[in-house]
């Protein structure tokens, strides 16, 4: 079945830069690995792009200890960016990407502003078409957080990367933040072409057990993601809708097709699928399909029309 | 053999000691080896659930598996009824290696004798000479299948002595880390090899997430490894242990 219908193009209006996507279904990062992992559960034509695993100029193996915390639905993960570096990157998944012929938003993170900027460099060398800009991993010590909870910091990093990089660039942003609009407004000025939202929140899982007169203590600190968020999610996609004009993708618990109906009507061109893909391996194809089949039987011409119906009925 | 999402069916469920389950599923899986596991939807739960395969019937296509009562998710499986339907990815994992010239001791503590009866079964169709040491805290808590059962106390009591006078030439264990660890050195200091099935939690149970890693030491190299897709199987002696 033909997936015409669902062609997205996010156009920064500001610069005319575009980035056209087979579907407005994209699986997040570090949901989705390097490239073709998924392959066994999954054709890969029917969605968008994969953003990779964010990737950082050094290897970094990650956090020690457990790193996956499950809470009521929900999940909490302190992975700790462990990723291959980007020299291994290019040279052991890029190639294999590109013969898959795999659509992919590069994510990156950095822990100072010459990382991102050696980061955009590489990923301008080796014309990649569109870039997430990790501003916001809550689970790593040192580094991204702080760019990207200070609205002046954060239009300096975005200005750099935007100096560096003429592809499509995409500021992945973190909801834990007082003034997501102040944050937004920060990335638009410094040049970005797009936002896509929300990373995880902080959460802290705990697990007592009363064993033989003793309290049995667990706690797990990182990033809660999953369907639990998915109102915070909404609630952010539309204060950053109301402060910029460039695209949204928007991400925080969507797993079926009427979420995406909910971020469209908050203000979202697109959407990441990321933590449902640990329970439904399948499910950003069967959502593309979904949509779809929903567009087809319901008289909607294209992605543009469905939008505007639910945004303007 | 490509791993995929079945919808099975439940031919038979039993309750096999105070609180294991066998659950008999009927799918459309083809192949599976021992030490690979599946991955099960518990639709009250955020996670799926890996259990080792504790049996595949090839011709009948019936896959069994092994559940001890933990919580929310465990408790679910162990209700659902003949003819209901369970939703898993399989086969997952790299499963056992077999050496046809090699005398095997197999050694499962507790729920981790659930692999090694299904390896202790491909053994028997190679005729490969194998023995079967498995622990258990009380008597309520035996599962049957092996060639000889310990009782409270450790497994590894006596395991030095089984080891020569079986003329054992490699080892399969599953269990809690603190044997599987115990083991691996033992098996170094007599130079056997020592193959171990670990659990841990996972996320996505495909190799992306990175939830369940563990370090290896290959080539005077440490380097993280994802227990759900490079193993469950590893080699023990590589094992950084915690």
């Amino acid at each position: 079945m033909g997936l015409e219908k669902l062609k997205t193009v996010l156009k920064n209006e500001k610069t005319s830069k575009t980035l056209e996507l087979k579907t407005p279904i994209i699986g997040a990062s570090g949901t989705y690995g390097y490239n073709s992992e998924f392959e066994d559960f999954i054709d890969l034509n029917c969605f968008g792009a994969i953003a990779t695993k964010g990737i950082t100029i050094e290897k970094r193996l990650g956090n020690d200890g457990e790193r996956i915390f499950e809470v009521q639905n929900g999940l909490i993960n302190r992975i700790g960016l462990e990723n291959v570096g980007i020299s291994a990157f290019i040279r052991d998944k890029l190639p294999i990407l590109r013969q898959k012929n795999i659509d992919f938003l590069l994510n990156i993170a950095g822990s100072t502003i010459e990382d991102y900027e050696k980061l955009a460099i590489i990923a301008q060398e080796n014309s990649i078409k569109a870039i997430e800009v990790n501003v916001s991993c809550p689970n790593v010590k040192q580094g991204c957080l702080e760019f990207g909870l200070n609205p002046n910091s954060l239009f300096e990093l975005v200005r750099k990367i935007r100096k560096n990089y003429d592809g499509f660039l995409i500021v992945k942003l973190s909801p834990n933040t007082s003034d997501i609009k102040a944050l937004a407004t920060a990335v638009e000025q410094g040049g970005a072409d797009c936002i896509s939202a929300i990373n995880t929140l902080r959460g802290l899982g705990i697990k007592i057990d009363y064993i033989g007169n003793k309290f049995l203590k667990k706690t797990v600190q990182g990033g809660l993601s999953g369907t639990c968020i998915k109102p915070v999610a909404l609630y952010m996609v539309n204060q950053i809708r109301q402060a910029v004009k460039i695209p949204i993708i928007a991400m925080g618990g969507i797993s079926k097709l009427n979420d995406l109906f909910e971020f469209i009507l908050a203000g979202a061109d697109a959407f990441q699928i990321g933590t449902a893909n640990f329970i439904y391996p399948s499910i950003c194809s069967n959502l593309a399909f979904e949509l779809n089949e929903f567009m087809i039987k319901n008289n909607f011409k294209d992605f543009e029309h469905l939008k505007g119906a639910i945004i303007n009925e | 053999m490509k791993s995929k999402n079945y919808i099975g069916k439940i031919k038979t469920i039993t309750k096999i000691n105070k609180d294991v389950y066998k659950l008999d599923i009927s799918s459309a899986l083809q192949d599976c080896k021992s030490g690979q596991f599946i991955s099960v939807l518990c639709p009250n739960k955020t996670l799926r659930r890996p259990f080792s395969i504790c049996d595949f019937d090839k011709e009948n296509k019936i896959l069994s598996i092994l559940i001890k009562l933990k919580g929310e998710g465990t408790k679910y499986l162990s209700n659902l009824k003949e003819n209901d339907e369970i939703n898993f990815l399989a086969p997952m994992g790299n499963g056992f290696e077999l050496f046809e010239d090699k005398k095997a001791l197999l050694v499962g503590a507790g729920i981790g004798i659930a692999p090694l009866l299904f390896l202790k079964k491909e053994m028997k169709k190679k005729n490969i000479t194998n023995y079967l040491v498995s622990g258990f805290k009380t008597e309520d808590e035996i599962i049957k299948g092996s060639d000889k059962t310990v009782v409270g106390g450790s497994v590894l009591d006596d395991i030095e002595n089984i080891i020569k006078d079986k003329n054992i030439d490699i080892i399969y264990s599953c269990g809690p880390n603190i044997v599987l660890k115990k083991l691996s050195q033992t098996a170094k200091k007599l130079n056997i090899p020592c193959y171990v099935a670990l659990e841990r939690v996972m996320a996505c149970s495909i190799g992306v997430c990175r939830g369940c890693i563990i370090k290896l030491i290959k080539n005077n190299e440490i380097n993280n490894f994802s227990v759900c897709k490079d193993g469950p199987i590893f080699k023990g002696e590589e094992i950084l242990w915690d």
